[in-house]
């Protein structure tokens, strides 16, 4: 069953073309890598997918509505959740309050509950409480529970940012480039958890450069170039393609 | 669990009981048959006094949209007018110059805060989907507007004259003027108090957390699917009424609205206290407008030992504020009781 569905997208930027007539389909309970060279759109494509840029053209359906164009927080809201490329932190917050933050449904978020301290919104919040220690100390990020996420290291911030996402219990995660700047032990650790993940039935995205651990993680592999999808297939099969040889090693 | 676990509404509470007592205190003051002499020495302070429990509420609305949410109004005086006007407008009977329509000041108050609310929401409706330091152009636009409106339009505003004829409700129960300073400052302080309560339970509240998120990174918020539009409007909006009520209440108080009333003086004196007690810490920016009222105050009788007039002392003490300003800024970038890693700059 096709979870996410992306026809003909679209995304020109005063005459570039970053996302030039893609398609891409992801069925619940895949988990996909994408990859390509600097400059292969795999951002935008996150970013059109997510609500942060409106594409240009095409269409985005999620769950088998149309989605195109609309905004992160509905989106957020209705199951499709992503990270960013440079891990966005809420640096002036503490871990425990940057993942409690995610929790949807939270009435006490409204002025009148948060005024009249209602007992469903106290009893909500006892279990965001109970859920952010939950993810906080499954991400190893106990021991700076209550340090100013400005304070975490690169790797630190990757992993709370996936504590963060996983509170708003995701139906589709877009993961862009997780293992960014992130050593090689701290590397397979957050590619188990997302492994993990799959296995319990969330679909997943990942946009990566880094070749290795994204293809022994991934059942299906995408390689963009200019924009568009260049090969699409299972991991072995695509890097053995020659196109794909080119387009990373040149001609 | 920990302290900082449970939900905080700890000074909260304490506050909404002395507010409301302060508040029953101040009414029973006004009716009882007692008088007091108030002498000529300490009127100055009640008269300061006064006007810092007004000055709490514009403090504490502005700490809700800078201090919490991020959102530059440099145009606060604007909603204190407006409240200030609309309550004068409605309640005032017979001024000489301007509109006076005579309604019961109750409704007067009420109206005063709803339309500071609305004129808020317009301006959050117009600014606060642009870049940040717009709203900044605008609120402070939309405040030089005002008063040049307010000047202007005299059949409505009474021109630079003002509004006179505005019922104030403490003196007609108190009846002398020692007794009514004094229940004023009593009620003022009650009514500070009770704001503190209130935007202290929404900003401890799960609300408050959504809050200081938008300060921190806008788009993380909304991509973990909260609608920050939205929380911007309603934190701007509060401050804006907040203030709205209290431009009311000086209507009342005062008897009287003019322009010079409310001039960019208000703005400044609510930013520089907000700063230098430390910004999104209610309990801080109060302490920061107490330091910069007081300063004003006891200068006043600097003055007389100084061998200057008042209109030079008046400039040497702007530049004297400017100067402590600027060395909070240097040496405690967050405000004196503020928290440098909660605002996020370097100290």
């Amino acid at each position: 069953m096709t979870l996410l569905d992306i026809v003909d997208l679209e995304k020109e930027f005063g005459g570039l073309l970053a996302v030039d007539d893609l398609s891409l389909s992801v069925d619940r309970g895949e988990l996909v890598g994408v990859m390509g060279p600097n400059g292969a759109g795999k951002s935008t494509l996150f970013n059109c997918v997510s609500g942060v840029v409106e594409p240009t053209d095409g269409t985005v359906a999620f769950d088998g509505e149309d989605v195109t164009g609309e905004q992160p927080e509905v989106l957020a809201r209705r199951g499709l959740v992503r990270t960013f490329q440079h891990t966005r932190q809420l640096g002036t917050m503490t871990v425990r309050e940057n993942v409690r933050l995610a929790a949807p449904d939270q009435a006490g978020e409204r002025t009148l509950p948060a005024l009249t301290r209602s007992q469903g919104m106290q009893e909500t919040e006892r279990r965001v409480v109970e859920r952010a220690d939950e993810l906080v100390e499954a991400f190893e990020l106990d021991h700076l529970a209550d340090e100013y996420a400005s304070n975490l290291s690169g790797g630190q911030r990757k992993l709370l940012e996936l504590a963060r996402v996983l509170m708003l219990d995701p139906d589709l995660l877009l993961l862009d480039e997780p293992f960014a700047g992130v050593n090689p032990t701290l590397t397979n650790d957050i590619a188990d958890r997302i492994r993990a993940l799959n296995d319990e039935g969330m679909t997943v995205v990942v946009i990566e450069h880094e070749l290795e651990t994204l293809t022994a993680l991934v059942d299906r592999l995408v390689v963009l170039t200019q924009g568009s999808v260049l090969v699409d297939g299972d991991p072995e099969t695509v890097l053995e393609d020659e196109r794909v040889v080119e387009a990373y090693l040149g001609e | 669990m920990s302290v900082a676990d449970r939900i905080r509404d700890g000074d909260g509470t304490l506050a909404a009981v002395a507010g409301v007592a302060a508040v029953v205190l101040a009414l029973l003051f006004a009716v009882s048959p007692f008088t007091v002499g108030l002498p000529g020495e300490l009127s100055v302070f009640v008269e300061v006094g006064v006007l810092f429990g007004l000055y709490v509420i514009l403090v504490l609305g502005l700490d809700l949209q800078y201090g919490h949410t991020g959102l530059v109004n440099f145009g606060h005086v604007v909603f204190f007018a407006v409240g200030a006007y609309t309550a004068a407008i409605l309640a005032a009977q017979d001024s000489f110059a301007g509109t006076s329509l005579g309604y019961p000041w109750p409704l007067a108050l009420v109206a005063g805060v709803l339309v500071a609310a609305v004129v808020g929401a317009v301006v959050g409706a117009t600014s606060l989907r642009l870049r940040d330091d717009f709203l900044a152009i605008a609120t402070l636009a939309t405040a030089e507007i005002f008063h040049t409106v307010t000047v202007n339009f005299s059949g409505t505003f009474g021109g630079s004259t003002g509004i006179f004829g505005v019922p104030q409700p403490v003196a007609a129960v108190a009846g002398d003027f020692g007794k009514t300073m004094l229940a004023t400052l009593v009620l003022f302080l009650g009514l500070a108090a009770l704001t503190y309560a209130i935007v202290t339970r929404l900003t401890t509240a799960p609300y408050g957390r959504v809050l200081r998120a938008i300060r921190a990174d806008e788009l993380v918020t909304r991509s973990v699917g909260k609608s920050t539009f939205r929380y911007k409007m309603q934190a701007f909006v509060y401050g804006a009424a907040l203030a709205g009520f209290a431009g009311g209440l000086f209507a009342l108080y005062n008897g009287a609205v003019a322009p010079s009333f409310f001039t960019i003086q208000v703005t400044v004196t609510v930013w520089i206290g907000m700063l230098l007690g430390g910004a999104s810490n209610h309990r801080a920016v109060i302490g920061g407008l107490a330091v910069i009222m007081g300063l004003r105050l006891f200068s006043r009788f600097a003055n007389d030992l100084a061998p200057v007039t008042s209109g030079e002392f008046a400039s040497l003490r702007l530049i004297v504020v400017g100067m402590i300003l600027v060395l909070v800024i240097r040496y405690r970038p967050a405000g004196i009781w503020g928290d440098a890693e909660e605002l996020g700059v370097d100290s």
